[in-house]
């Protein structure tokens, strides 16, 4: 088990400055996480998701503008934009669920999307932004591990919001809600991995 | 009402009405992560007084005129229940003093969290009183500091408070009650516990010079036992049953 650091801990030097702030030369830990000796960074255990290039989020289409703007509710306290443009083919709706990746983040503090994918069907699940990579796990082998073994098509955006469409989503659904409570546990793949499989044995057992 | 006419004895055979020394602190229980729907929150009994605390947000300010665009809005609510308190204080609905104690908490707070991180966010504190038996507002004070570490709410430190007062020539640690209504001064405190800044000092009654900085003494000395309490309920939140957390 890590050793969890609490707001106004003392951190090692050379520690990324991510949750952490400096003060009288000392670097300070500014929220409750744990310490990464790879990454050499603070790895918070709760908090907001802060919107970084790249990032994969799944949304909600809230409201339509002209020309095909589009404003996208991301459950965070900054709200996305979609700017398609007039000559773009695609026409959401309002309560449409979406996948898009991050552009950039404009002087308003709005997120800027681009590359929308429509997401038809499925639910959508909302978890901590902050077990989000634990969700993926180390290069994906969780993500993958839970959408092969329930078979269903998983999504996973980084600002906390899953969705999952067919197969045997009861079974991903009670999976990501103990990853998220047990995120700051050690060996938390292998013990998923069992979980999955002795579940959805018995899950066919039932079918049959 | 507490006037020096009807005053009881505060101190009977050299020690307090319930048993205790002058320097001693009711028992002090934390925990964190009770309210599901909030971002965090905290729990916590104090002798008899006992308080949850709920923190919402970053969220996008309502109305959106109070919005700063350099730094986030902090609001903190302090609420007694109406069936809080034996008399008087627990009447529902915002009154002076609650006015008072939301204002004096959100300031101590403005100085810890980080709000330059979230602009044109506000961060709401809900701090209910659900039991009072005198100095709950540095129980709401120290609950709200755990109910925000909790929330993942980038602060610099955490909070702690507790009261100080005089009972004749005695100098006397966290009054509860009775002690907060007849004794000869009352001062709640609250500092931050790494560099020691005093981020509230409020005082009834009067203090000589060598009783402030007894007192002051005596709040600090109490500060660490509290810190720990606080770490303590943070830590718990990831311990699983039967699974030791390294501390």
């Amino acid at each position: 088990m890590k050793s969890i650091i609490i707001p106004g801990d003392e951190v090692k030097e050379g520690v990324s400055s991510v949750n952490v702030y400096v003060e009288d030369g000392k670097s300070l830990a500014s929220a409750v996480g744990f310490y990464d000796e790879q990454g050499k960074r603070i790895v918070p255990l709760e908090g907001t998701w802060t919107p970084k290039i790249d990032d994969t989020v799944v949304g909600t289409i809230e409201e339509v503008g002209r020309n095909n703007t589009y404003t996208v509710d991301l459950c965070s306290f900054r709200t996305g934009v979609l700017l398609l443009g007039k000559y773009s083919r695609s026409v959401l709706k309002v309560g449409e669920v979406i996948e898009a990746i991050v552009d950039r983040i404009n002087g308003k503090k709005e997120v800027i999307l681009s590359n929308p994918k429509e997401l038809r069907g499925g639910m959508v699940l909302k978890i901590k932004p902050t077990k989000i990579p634990r969700v993926l796990g180390k290069a994906n082998t969780m993500a993958k591990q839970i959408s092969e073994i329930a078979r269903c098509d998983m999504i996973i955006g980084s600002n906390g919001l899953i969705w999952l469409r067919g197969g045997d989503i009861a079974l991903a659904t009670e999976v990501i809600l103990r990853i998220e409570r047990e995120a700051h546990m050690p060996g938390l793949t292998e013990k998923i991995k069992e979980v999955l499989i002795s579940k959805s044995k018995n899950n066919e057992r039932k079918i049959e | 009402m507490a006037s020096k006419a009807n005053k009881p004895e505060l101190l009977v055979n050299g020690k307090r009405l319930d048993g205790r020394a002058f320097d001693e602190l009711r028992p002090l229980r934390i925990s964190a992560g009770v309210v599901k729907n909030a971002n965090g929150s905290a729990y916590l009994e104090w002798g008899n007084n006992k308080v949850l605390v709920a923190v919402y947000g970053p969220k996008e300010v309502v109305p959106r005129r109070d919005a700063d665009p350099a730094k986030a809005v902090l609001r903190c609510r302090y609420q007694m229940a109406p069936f809080s308190s034996l008399e008087g204080h627990g009447r529902t609905g915002p009154n002076r003093r609650a006015t008072e104690i939301s204002k004096v908490i959100r300031e101590a707070f403005e100085n810890v969290v980080l709000l330059e991180e979230f602009p044109n966010n506000e961060i709401d504190v809900y701090i209910e009183i659900l039991q009072s038996d005198g100095g709950t507002r540095a129980a709401g004070l120290t609950a709200a500091s755990v109910a925000l570490a909790n929330a993942g709410i980038p602060m610099k430190d955490l909070v702690y408070a507790v009261s100080a007062g005089r009972i004749d020539e005695h100098v006397v640690l966290d009054l509860n009650m009775i002690e907060d209504n007849y004794s000869d001064a009352d001062m709640p405190t609250a500092i931050a516990h790494r560099n020691g800044d005093i981020l509230l000092l409020q005082m009834d009654g009067g203090l000589t010079k060598e009783q402030f900085h007894t007192a002051l003494g005596m709040i600090q000395e109490a500060g660490k036992k509290i810190s720990a309490i606080q770490r303590q309920a943070l830590i718990d939140v990831y311990s699983a049953p039967g699974e030791e957390v390294k501390r």
